[in-house]
C-alpha cells in the first residue's frame, strides 16, 4: 500500500468515515500480521457478503495446510474485473497476499492474488478499513 | 453628440454585460438533464464514498483526477460532535474493533450510511416522488415530493421516514422516525430515536450530484454533524443482487472471538 493511501486510511479511521465493505477489518484480522502463501486453489465459495477461497499450501516437509481467504463480495470483485468460474478456478496455482485472522491460524483476508502467468488481481480491501 | 455617444456606449456595455451574465448563468443549467417539470433530473445509477473498494484503485484514481481538473473539492470531514456520554460509548465500540457493527450482522444501514456504502444505488425521479433503490440489502426509499408531511403514526425504523421538497435546483429530503439499530457512518457512530437527518441533493454537473447531509440529535450531539459526498453517475452500470445474510460467517467468528479474545473479554 502506498504512503498516500495509508495516510488517507489513517485519516478516515480517525474521523470514523464509513469505508467498510461489510465489517471492520480489525474486528477479525490483524493488520500487523501480513501473510503471503503460495499453493493450489481447492475451492471457491462465490457468496455474499464475502467470497472465500481455499488454497492448499505445502510446506518443506510436504505437509499440506488448507488456507481460507476472505475477499470482497461478488459485486465488488465483478466491478473490478473478476469473472465467476473464470478468474479463479480450482487447480489454479496462486500466491495470495493478505493479513492473518486474529483467531483462526489458517484464515486470512486476501488483498491480492498473483496468478501463475504473473498477473495480479485485487481481492479485498486494504488493512485498516472500517473504523480502526 | 458626445453625450449621446456616451449614452449609446454605456447602453452597449450594459447590454453586453447583461448578455454575458445571462450566458454565464445559463451555462451550468444547460449542462444538467432536467425533468419535464424543469427540475434537475437526478435519475441514474450512482456511486459514492470510498470508491477504491467498489471500482478498484485505477478507476478511482481517474475520478480523483477528474475532480482535480474540474476544481471539484469537498470540505474536510468533520469529527462527530458527540457529547461526553455518547463519546464514551463510541470509544467502547472502537475498543472492540467494530465487532458490534450492525452492518456486520447484515442489518440494513440507515441514513446516510446506506448511501455511502461502497455499492451503487439508483435514483428514479418521478413527478411527485423520488425513489432510491440501493444495491445494499435490497433497500429502497420512497420520497414523496408532493408536499405531504411525515405521517403521525411512525414506528421507529432503520431507514426512517423521508419527505422531499425542491429548494430551487436542490432536492431537500427530511428524514425522521429512526430506530437505534444503525450506525451513521463508521464504527460507533451511534444515534438516538431523536435523530433528524436533512439531505440535500444538488445535480451540479452532468456527471455528479453534490450530497450534503446534516444530522441533528439532541441526545448524542452537541451540535449538528455535517457530511458531504459527491455522487458519480455510472452509465451502463446496473444494480446487482446483494443478499448479505447468504453466507455471513462473521456472525460465528464474532461469537468465537468474544469467547477467546482477551481484548474483547476484558470489556
Amino acid at each position: 500500500m502506498n504512503q498516500r493511501l495509508s495516510a488517507t486510511l489513517c485519516a478516515a479511521a480517525l474521523l470514523t468515515i464509513n469505508v467498510s465493505a461489510h465489517h471492520s477489518f480489525a474486528a477479525e484480522y490483524d493488520a500487523n500480521q501480513p501473510v503471503t502463501v503460495s499453493g493450489t486453489v481447492a475451492k471457491i465459495d462465490w457468496t455474499n457478503p464475502h467470497i472465500h477461497f481455499y488454497v492448499d499450501v505445502k510446506d518443506a516437509s510436504g505437509a499440506v495446510t488448507q488456507w481460507k481467504f476472505e475477499c470482497y463480495p461478488p459485486n465488488m470483485l465483478v466491478r473490478q474485473g473478476w469473472k465467476r468460474d473464470v478468474t479463479l478456478k480450482p487447480g489454479d496455482v496462486v500466491t495470495v497476499y493478505g493479513w492473518k485472522a486474529r483467531e483462526d491460524p489458517a484464515l486470512g483476508a486476501a488483498r491480492e492474488v498473483t496468478f501463475a502467468d504473473g498477473h495480479k488481481m485485487t481481492a479485498g480491501p486494504p488493512a485498516g478499513t472500517g473504523g480502526r | 453628440m458626445i453625450i449621446k455617444t456616451r449614452a449609446a456606449a454605456a447602453m452597449l456595455v450594459a447590454a453586453l454585460v447583461v448578455s454575458a451574465s445571462a450566458a454565464f448563468a445559463q451555462k451550468p443549467a444547460s449542462k444538467i438533464p432536467r425533468a419535464a417539470d424543469g427540475k434537475p433530473d437526478l435519475s441514474g445509477v450512482w456511486i459514492t464514498g470510498f470508491l477504491q473498494l467498489l471500482i478498484g484503485e485505477d478507476e478511482a484514481r481517474k475520478i480523483q483526477q477528474g475532480d482535480a481538473a474540474a476544481g471539484r473539492t469537498l470540505p474536510p470531514p468533520e469529527p462527530a460532535p458527540y457529547n461526553a456520554e455518547a463519546e464514551k460509548q463510541r470509544q467502547y465500540f472502537l475498543s472492540r474493533r467494530g465487532i458490534d457493527d450492525p452492518m456486520a450482522r447484515c442489518f440494513i444501514s440507515g441514513v446516510p450510511r446506506i448511501t455511502t456504502r461502497p455499492l451503487p444505488f439508483q435514483i428514479i425521479q418521478m413527478k411527485d416522488q423520488v425513489l432510491i433503490l440501493y444495491e445494499a440489502h435490497h433497500a429502497f426509499r420512497i420520497i414523496p415530493t408532493d408536499g405531504r408531511k411525515h405521517p403521525d403514526d411512525l414506528d421507529p425504523s432503520f431507514l426512517g421516514d423521508s419527505v422531499g421538497r425542491w429548494e430551487g435546483d436542490t432536492l431537500v429530503v427530511d428524514v425522521i422516525g429512526f430506530n437505534t439499530k444503525t450506525w451513521l457512518a463508521g464504527v460507533g457512530t451511534i444515534h438516538s430515536e431523536k435523530l433528524h437527518v436533512v439531505e440535500r441533493y444538488t445535480r451540479d454537473s452532468a456527471d455528479t450530484i453534490r450530497y450534503d447531509v446534516t444530522m441533528e440529535d439532541p441526545e448524542v450531539f452537541t451540535k449538528p454533524w455535517h457530511e458531504h459526498e459527491i455522487f458519480r453517475l455510472r452509465p451502463g452500470e446496473r444494480l446487482r443482487e446483494y443478499e448479505c445474510i447468504e453466507n455471513n460467517e462473521d456472525l460465528l467468528r464474532f461469537e468465537k472471538l468474544l469467547q477467546t479474545d482477551p481484548a474483547l473479554r476484558a470489556k
